[in-house]
């Protein structure tokens, strides 16, 4: 007997003609291979969908993880910085904190208020935005830079303007107001945000660009300068042009 | 039936084909999973590039050039010579003579200047400097600093070939070299001399010959402003540091490369025989042509100025010298150098309490191996110390911290909580070493007990005088003993710092040798000390010996004192206190071994103790006038006079410009480049991935549901 393609498509109304006598062995699901296959297919979906649920759920807990931890942090710093206000020093938000408010920063047009903590290296910065060690205190002349989570707390920085107004207590409680100058898109090799200004007080914002990238590690930087006095800003112009300076911090 | 009969492949394909088809939508799904996500990259990436072109189009331009000019030597714009240097020294006994020839290339289409700093070490009397143009050897010539620098702007400008050799620290100097023809190379001979550092350790005598090859990266205190002058370094003058912007050269980052490649041969003679020999931080080659002498070369060829280079040799048993006198005869005046080694002083007091103070750099030069060497050296000495003693712990990078507010008594727990205090300490920030050193020693005297501070540093900051200042200032009776920590310490730091605060130095370059170090060191702190010592000279002899206030020595330190007199005649009485009993000792100058350069070293040990007297308060017109006098009589490079070598032809067409300038200094081995010069913060988690990967988590998850309803729902049969 002659077997031809159509005999086996199930859904061949040929099987019922001349050409084939009966439907291919594998449409009626008799054939041993194809009963192992479906009886395997099952499990192998359900595993795929319990891995697929399992990495959901890992993935928006991770996502729900940084913000949370974003959040409540600035709420202890938030009582470490009443206590530092109050005349301590170096006063840890929880005790195996390696790093404490230096002080902190409120932009009144963005409605932000976010503590400042010293050091930003990575693992500060997940709490709140980082005083860079080495450049100037606030409150002492010099650059003071910060760094920041573009995706957290130094997400309003895109909101900037030149001319905006960013207020610093310190934790004197002297309030300190700077001017946003300029902003610039630089890479991270060029260190000139960290250059010290020739007089007055400077506050640097730094955080990773572009801000709606996906991944995190680009090697961009978004950079906002601030001086102190509206009065500094033209001076300050004159100044981003000149040679780079790198840092003192060694 | 018909199907039994089919050919076997022809059997198997229903299954084949069901798996394919599901092989295929799973690759599909993946494909639009794929192709979703590029297109949701492509669509954020093209919003950011638009961005960016708005956001800085000149800005990043600068950025652009602004690297390329450090990291690329032969830029088109600002090619920079390339260096190579060799250097040649000649050890006889404790005295040696280096040359270091640097031979500046210029591998490009343009007329070049190259300038580099770099350093020497730090008792090195530099009395000559030849410049080699091809076959011609130019001889320079010591002149005033000024007068030296205006005659090299001047050859400069005029086209003709020259170099300049000027001081900047007693260890740091920069040669300048002018007008370095397209494809020609200039050669720079540097001469000096020195006294090698001699210690008998038991009753072996052992030198060290240190040839310190890389500036590491300064920390400059202050605010900036003042004049900037004839600099090309990248940090301005601040109210602190004046000449900032003279000792921080470029750095190249250690991706790029090494580029400046030494050559180093050592053809030592000690004069008696050899036991051991031993370089700790190079692979050296040695050939011992007799028992007396090695000739010692690097295994490699050369290496990168990236770390100090350091020779040890230790005498046979029953051959260290006690006592070697040198005497050079002059037309005037004999010079000559006295090294004596005093007994060894028996321990026959109860000891006094101690209390220790130990001062750890944590600034960002630290970081790295040196950091590591610190920890390591102080939790070392932590667990040496006595139940009686009392002691604390300070760290100092930009802010000074203590671990205890006063010094405490080192029981266990005590111990046990500085250790694990020590364990945890990041290097990271500047270098204020000021308010570390005011917080360690705090001018208190005692008799009661012995008060020693132990500071742990590599001495990378550029405001040295004012630091030695605040040792004198507040030193009290304290004693400042210093360890030059990592693989390119500051060697003046570490001498001067020591000799102010009265104590003594040593050096600790890799891990391993952190116990062995130690160890010496607090051999040496638990020894008692000879102080109080005197030098009586022959009558009539017009002794002018230097240093004038000899220090206290400590045990198995030699007493070195250099000495201009009528006549090498006569008897020598030298004495002093140990514990409890005077020591007295007389030695002939008649018997001494002739030396040859003992007159620069002389000089330079005088100009060394007439700069001190700057921070004495001593004017400095008198002091300038002093060293000016002795530095051009012996042709001694110092901070008032610099070595000059001048071309008489123009080489220079006037057309052709002059390009080049600062060339870029290695990284000290071990060194972070980021923790030095900083590093913008990373500021970005991932947040927006994690987010956009759990959505299609989520997606898959439906659709495999999706899938899986279906599948588990009864095959449709044929005519159902």
């Amino acid at each position: 007997m002659k077997t031809s393609p159509t005999c086996l498509d199930c859904n061949s109304q040929d099987f019922l003609g001349i050409e084939c006598a009966w439907p291919a062995p594998g449409c009626l699901g008799a054939s041993p291979r194809a009963a192992r296959l479906r009886r395997w297919r099952t499990p192998m979906l359900r595993t795929a969908f319990v891995l697929a649920l399992a990495a959901a759920v890992w993935q928006f807990g991770q996502a729900g993880y940084i913000h949370a931890k974003a959040w409540l942090a600035q709420i202890l710093i938030g009582q470490a910085w009443a206590q530092t206000l109050a005349g301590g020093a170096q006063v840890r938000p929880w005790p195996w904190a390696d790093t404490w408010p230096v002080d902190r920063l409120r932009v009144p047009a963005q409605d932000v208020e976010v503590y400042v903590l010293a050091g930003a290296d990575g693992r500060t910065i997940a709490f709140g935005p980082g005083l860079v060690h080495g450049t100037a205190q606030p409150g002492e002349t010099g650059n003071s830079v910060l760094g920041g989570h573009r995706d957290t707390h130094f997400a309003f920085l895109q909101w900037l303007e030149d001319g905006s107004e960013l207020a610093l207590e310190t934790p004197h409680g002297e309030i300190l107001r700077y001017f946003v100058a300029h902003r610039a898109v630089t890479d991270e090799n060029d260190l000139r945000p960290l250059a010290q200004p020739a007089a007055g007080r400077q506050l640097t914002l730094v955080t990773c660009w572009p801000f709606d990238a996906l991944r995190a590690g680009g090697p961009l930087r978004y950079v906002v300068t601030a001086f102190e006095h509206a009065a500094d800003t033209a001076q300050a112009e004159g100044q981003a042009t000149r040679p780079a300076s790198p840092s003192r911090a060694v | 039936m018909n199907t039994r009969t089919a050919p076997p492949g022809v059997r198997h394909r229903p299954h084949a084909l069901e798996l394919a088809a599901l092989i295929v939508r799973i690759l599909a799904g993946g494909l639009a999973v794929a192709l979703a996500l590029a297109a949701l990259v492509l669509l954020l990436a093209s919003g950011a590039h638009a961005a960016e072109l708005q956001a800085t189009p000149l800005r990043a331009a600068e950025a652009g050039q602004g690297t390329l000019l450090l990291r690329d030597a032969d830029g088109a714009t600002r090619a920079l010579p390339t260096l190579a240097t060799e250097v040649t020294i000649r050890v006889s006994g404790p005295l040696a003579r280096a040359r270091v020839v640097q031979t500046f290339r210029n591998p490009g289409s343009a007329w070049l200047e190259g300038i580099y700093v770099f350093p020497l070490p730090d008792d090195a009397a530099v009395d000559r400097l030849r410049m080699q143009i091809g076959d011609r050897l130019i001889e320079g010539e010591v002149r005033e600093r000024e007068d030296a620098r205006a005659s090299f702007e001047q050859a400069r400008a005029s086209g003709r070939r020259a170099a300049l050799v000027e001081q900047e620290r007693p260890n740091l100097v920069t040669t300048s070299v002018a007008n370095i023809a397209p494809g020609a190379e200039i050669r720079v001979e540097i001469e000096y001399q020195q006294t090698l550092a001699y210690e008998l350790a038991g009753d072996a005598g052992r030198y060290r010959l240190r040839f310190p090859m890389v500036v590491g990266p300064r920390y400059i205190p202050g605010a900036p402003g003042g004049e900037r002058g004839a600099g090309h370094g990248s940090v301005p003058p601040t109210d602190q540091v004046t000449d900032a912007h003279r000792i921080t050269p470029p750095v190249r980052h250690p991706a790029d490369g090494a580029r400046n490649p030494v050559r180093l041969r050592i053809e030592l003679d000690a004069g008696v025989p050899l036991a051991a020999l031993d370089s700790p931080y190079h692979a050296v080659r040695i050939e011992a042509p007799h028992a007396h002498r090695r000739i010692v070369e690097l295994a490699a060829g050369s290496t990168p100025a990236n770390r100090d280079f350091e020779l040890n040799w230790t005498l046979a048993a029953g051959h260290a010298p006690r006592v070697a006198l040198f005497v050079e005869p002059g037309e005037q005046l004999d010079h000559a150098l006295l090294m004596l080694m005093p007994p060894r002083l028996m321990n026959t007091q109860q000891p006094l309490p101690r209390e220790v103070v130990f001062v750890i750099d944590t600034s960002g030069s630290m970081e790295g191996s040196s950091i590591v060497q610190a920890r390591q050296a102080l939790a070392l000495a932590l667990r040496r110390l006595a139940p009686g003693d009392r002691f604390n712990v300070i760290e100092f990078n930009s802010v000074t911290q203590a671990l205890f507010p006063d010094a405490r008594p080192a029981s266990p727990d005590n111990v046990d909580a500085a250790t694990r205090w020590v364990r945890s300490l990041q290097a990271r920030g500047g270098t204020e070493m000021a308010p570390a050193l005011a917080a360690a020693l705090d001018g208190g005297e005692d008799p009661a007990r012995v008060r020693q501070v132990i500071f742990l540093t590599d001495g990378a900051v550029g405001n040295e005088e004012a630091l030695f200042r605040l040792i004198e200032q507040r030193l009290g009776d304290s004693r400042l003993f210093t360890v030059g920590i990592g693989s390119a310490p500051n060697s003046h730091f570490m001498r001067k710092a020591a000799a102010a605060g009265r104590g003594s130095f040593t050096y600790i370059g890799k891990l391993e040798e952190v116990g062995e170090r130690m160890s010496a060191l607090f051999a040496r702190l638990e020894s008692p000390v000879l102080k109080g010592i005197e030098l009586a000279w022959p009558d009539g002899a017009e002794a002018d010996f230097w240093p004038r206030r000899l220090p206290d020595l400590y045990a198995g330190e030699p007493l070195v004192v250099a000495v201009a007199l009528r006549k090498a005649t006569g008897t020598l009485g030298v004495s002093g206190w140990g514990s409890e009993a005077r020591w007295r000792t007389e030695l002939s100058l008649d018997k001494a071994a002739p030396g040859s350069g003992l007159g620069g070293l002389w000089a330079r040990r005088k100009i060394d103790a007439l700069m001190d007297g700057l921070r004495a308060g001593v004017a400095e017109d008198t002091v300038r006038a002093a060293v000016l006098e002795l530095a051009l009589q012996h042709r001694l490079v110092s901070r008032y006079t610099s070595l000059v070598a001048v071309d008489r032809t123009p080489a220079r067409p006037s057309g052709e410009g002059l390009q080049g300038g600062a060339l870029p200094t290695e990284l000290p081995e071990g060194w972070h480049y980021e923790a030095v010069f900083g590093k913008l913060p990373q500021g970005a988690t991932g947040l927006r991935w994690n987010l956009l990967a759990g959505s299609l988590a989520l997606l898959a998850c439906v659709l495999l549901w999706r899938l899986q309803r279906r599948r588990s729902a009864p095959h449709p049969l044929p005519f159902a």
